[in-house]
């Protein structure tokens, strides 16, 4: 059984060859194994120009059981289409990727799944977001499935570690390597918890345009529900709506401001027809795992002398506009003093100070 | 016959004073000069001769030598000639022998004998003065710079021939023939500066809104501080530095002196004019080459650094000057002057400047407004990393300037005029100078980190917010210094002798922070 999947990951591995090749392969030599013995026997009008060639150069430096060692020894499992541990839901998909690799943990097939996804440039408003939904679908005991970009992806990943949920990340590039770098300690705890890296690509692959397509498609091939957080109307995160609705999954979105463009995106979804996420239990409702709703809870103002906290907001003011906004409201207030208050709100951690003199509302931390 | 004639010139940024000896021998006929002279002054003899002769005076075949006294320093310049000139007259016993003594004689020779202006008139004039030289003859267009020196009577001339009736005239008569110009220095100076007024040039009341900046901008100016200006383009950054000299006190005369000799040696002095009376704000592009800003040339010529003495040093966008070129600010300032070493000597000029940056806060210019900013924080931080650490360390204080509506502009609503904003200045820098008294200090943002136990003292209460500050900011040490004296400042501004907490949240809010990138980064 070990050696079936050492030529198994051989035949992964194989430079040129794909998935639709691995499946023409194994169809006509019966497994992974026979295809390697009858290597200088394969027909080559199943490959590419000279791609014969470069499998038999490949497999000459491959030592197939010694390769495989190695991967195990590096904390990484690997599971094909012939095997049992494959997850279902992707068995699903018109075409099945033939292999996944993991670190850390399959993600746990009897459990609920929801993929949340968003823009990588994000504003405070969907990092709150991305945070109170994905904290609370964590703790209601459902996966939480992205594909730890920066930006939403990361955000609700972190905030699904921090309740101790589980979240599974599916990268773009192979899972030994961690992309984008400023996530390393997400994709550290990650691991650390329950949840685990996936990849459909061989460990060592770098993260290349053209694979992020395919890394979302298994982003929603995972989930029985995506959620879109922020997006802006012609984004990467279509790509992965678009899949998923043709695996015929439910999306979900995050209602934003009509004048915010980067809540564009979740509003002409919502206006094609997906649902309406106004509370993480809408969500959790429609899995059917709901507990009693709560809805999003705005954070408790605390008082300043001048009240500046309520003139905050999850998009960035510059201290003019707030000066002029209270100044309507009718409290008299002087710009030194107002700049004091707004960091002494920073320090008590409600609001936070962005590009010089702009100030922006904060999440809980 | 021998005959010696007072003249000047200036090396690097000094001045000093030259004797011009000229001799007339029997020998082959010939026309020799030494004394270690440049180019300019070699060639010097061909125009005396010329215009000698085209104003009617034909030289003997004699053997002529001139030596330039202090024989051993470098001579540049085209103000020998007429010393030259008057040298040889009066060897030629055309003059009589005594009738240049005590007289400080500056001029360049056009070929028909009229005289043209020179350079650093006011730095040798000021010298001389200081060596008991009380009189001058300048070309007319220098004579109010040379009255501008105390204790010197100017007498401005236009050709060579009214030199020779003003020489032969008997000293007595002298003064009615061709009277000196008279200068009353702190008149002028007032006089000039009521006249800039006028003109209307850089009013903080016409900048509609802004209110952040227009506040930073006071207290910089309060405290002499270095400031960066942010916001996207179009929101008014240039506009609001294009203000700063107009809040910063009005030149002393010992300032204006300083200036003006400057803008002499390097011959930025607008013709006819006297002292300067506006502080000087420069703004080099961004294409500046490092000479250029630090002053460049054997000797060197006063860089833009040196021009912007005792003003402002405004660089539009910041991040778009070469590393190489901003670095070289560092020591600058710092020290408040520039050394610059060539083979020759080594020079120093003065770069006493209130550096003022103005730049994007991400590559187009939007960040924070996610609208319609799409920088990623790795192309952000790139941006802003182009400035150098240590050049943002001497940067006290960072303010925001946000985009302008339309409503505003439209508004009739004037702000806060530069003549109050200049008069809070004056009195945070009296309260300074009061403090500073005797410890060469002049300025909150000069305090050395030893010092400012002394100077900001905080109480329990404010430590303990500052301790908190640190924690939830992520600030570090060189962060902290810069924090307390733009607080020290700011409570100055509000004649306050002790620190207080508002103060120091508000110095907080105008922060660099080492690292820009992680300041903007709002990515959490």
């Amino acid at each position: 059984m070990e050696m079936d999947k050492a030529y198994r990951y051989w035949l992964h591995s194989l430079p040129g060859v794909g998935d639709r090749t691995i499946e023409k392969l194994l169809k006509e030599f019966g497994s992974a194994e026979q295809v390697y013995r009858a290597m200088n026997y394969l027909p080559s009008t199943m490959f590419k120009k000279n791609g014969l060639e470069g499998i038999k150069t490949f497999s000459k430096t491959w030592e197939v059981e010694r390769e495989y060692e190695n991967l195990l020894q590096r904390g990484i499992s690997f599971c094909t289409l012939e095997e049992e541990g494959y997850p279902a839901r992707l068995r699903k998909l018109i075409h099945p990727p033939y292999a996944l690799y993991c670190m850390g943990h399959m993600p746990k097939e009897e459990c609920h799944s929801i993929a949340i996804i968003g823009a990588r440039e994000c504003s405070e408003y969907g990092k709150y977001m991305a945070r109170a939904f994905a904290g609370k679908i964590a703790e209601a005991g459902v996966s939480v499935i992205s594909g730890m970009a920066r930006g939403i992806d990361g955000i609700s990943q972190r905030a699904a570690v921090e309740k101790k949920g589980r979240t599974y990340a599916v990268l773009g590039s192979g899972v030994d390597i961690c992309y984008p770098a400023s996530n390393q300690r997400l994709y550290q705890d990650i691991q650390d918890t329950d949840g685990g890296i996936l990849s459909p690509f061989p460990p060592g692959t770098p993260p290349n345009k053209i694979q992020f397509p395919e890394r979302n498609r298994i982003v929603a091939g995972l989930s029985d529900l995506i959620l879109v957080v922020e997006a802006r109307a012609k984004s990467g995160t279509w790509i992965t709506v678009d899949m998923a609705l043709e695996q015929g999954k439910n999306i979900y979105a995050v209602p934003g401001r009509l004048t915010d463009r980067l809540s564009d995106g979740c509003n002409l979804l919502i206006r094609q027809g997906a649902g309406i996420a106004l509370a993480p239990e809408d969500i959790l409702a429609e899995l059917a795992v709901l507990t009693n709703r709560e809805g999003i809870k705005s954070r408790k103002e605390s008082k300043g002398s001048v009240g500046a906290a309520r003139f905050l907001d999850f998009y960035p003011k510059s201290a003019e506009k707030l000066l002029k906004e209270m100044t309507k409201a009718g409290i008299v207030v002087e710009l030194p003093e107002l700049l004091a208050e707004l960091i002494g709100l920073c320090v008590e951690g409600e609001a936070k100070q962005v590009a010089g003199s702009h100030f922006v509302k904060v999440h809980e931390r | 016959m021998f005959s010696t004639i007072l003249s000047g010139t200036v090396y690097g940024i000094k001045s000093y004073l030259v004797h011009v000896e000229v001799d007339l021998s029997s020998g082959l006929p010939c026309f020799v000069m030494v004394g270690r002279l440049g180019g300019e002054v070699k060639e010097s003899g061909e125009r005396v001769r010329i215009a000698l002769k085209n104003t009617g005076i034909s030289i003997p075949p004699m053997h002529i030598s001139v030596n330039l006294s202090p024989a051993d320093l470098r001579k540049e310049g085209t103000g020998f000639d007429l010393a030259i000139a008057v040298g040889v007259l009066i060897a030629m016993e055309r003059l009589p022998c005594h009738c240049a003594d005590g007289l400080l004689i500056l001029g360049e020779l056009g070929l028909n004998g009229e005289i043209k202006p020179v350079k650093g008139v006011l730095p040798t004039a000021i010298c001389a003065a200081r060596q008991g030289v009380g009189r001058c003859l300048v070309p007319k267009e220098n004579v109010r710079e040379a009255a501008a020196a105390e204790g010197m009577k100017a007498v401005g001339i236009s050709c060579l021939g009214q030199v020779m009736d003003y020489l032969r005239c008997p000293p007595k008569g002298r003064d009615v023939m061709l009277p000196p110009e008279e200068i009353d220095q702190k008149k002028l100076l007032y006089n000039e500066a009521d006249k800039k007024k006028k003109t209307g040039k850089g009013e903080f009341s016409e900048i509609v809104g802004q209110e952040s900046v227009k506040r930073a901008a006071l207290i910089a100016a309060a405290g002499f501080h270095h400031m960066l200006i942010t916001g996207p383009p179009g929101a008014g950054k240039t506009m609001i530095a294009k203000c700063m000299p107009s809040i910063l006190p009005p030149l002393s005369l010992e300032e204006s002196l300083e200036i003006t000799s400057i803008y002499s040696i390097s011959g930025n002095l607008p013709a006819g004019s006297s002292l300067l009376a506006e502080r000087p704000f420069l703004s080099p592009h961004h294409t500046v080459s490092p000479q250029a800003l630090s002053g460049g040339g054997r000797i060197p010529r006063p860089g833009v650094i040196s021009l912007a003495h005792r003003g402002i040093l405004f660089l539009d966008e910041l991040p778009e000057f070469k590393r190489q070129t901003l670095d070289l600010l560092r020591q600058p300032l710092e020290e408040r002057k520039i050394q610059i070493a060539r083979t020759g000597g080594s020079f120093t000029y003065p770069a006493d400047v209130m550096l003022v940056g103005a730049m994007n806060p991400c590559p187009c210019g939007y960040y924070p407004d996610r609208n319609k900013c799409r920088c990623t924080p790795a192309e952000i931080h790139h941006y802003l990393s182009r400035i150098s650490g240590p050049i943002l360390d001497r940067i006290d204080l960072c303010a925001n300037a946000s985009r302008i509506e339309i409503r505003q502009l439209q508004s009739k609503k004037k702000g806060e005029s530069s003549k109050d904003m200049r008069q809070k200045v004056m009195k945070a820098r009296k309260q300074q100078k009061i403090r500073y008294q005797g410890t060469g200090y002049r300025f909150n943002s000069e305090l050395a980190a030893g010092d400012l136990d002394r100077y900001c003292h905080l109480e329990r209460e404010e430590m303990e917010m500052l301790e908190k500050m640190f924690g939830t900011l992520a600030l570090s040490a060189r962060a902290y210094h810069k924090l307390l004296k733009v607080a020290r400042t700011i409570a100055d501004l509000e004649a306050s002798e002790c620190i207080m907490k508002k103060h120091l949240m508000e110095a907080v809010c105008f922060r660099t922070g080492d690292n820009l990138g992680r300041q903007w980064d709002g990515n959490g």
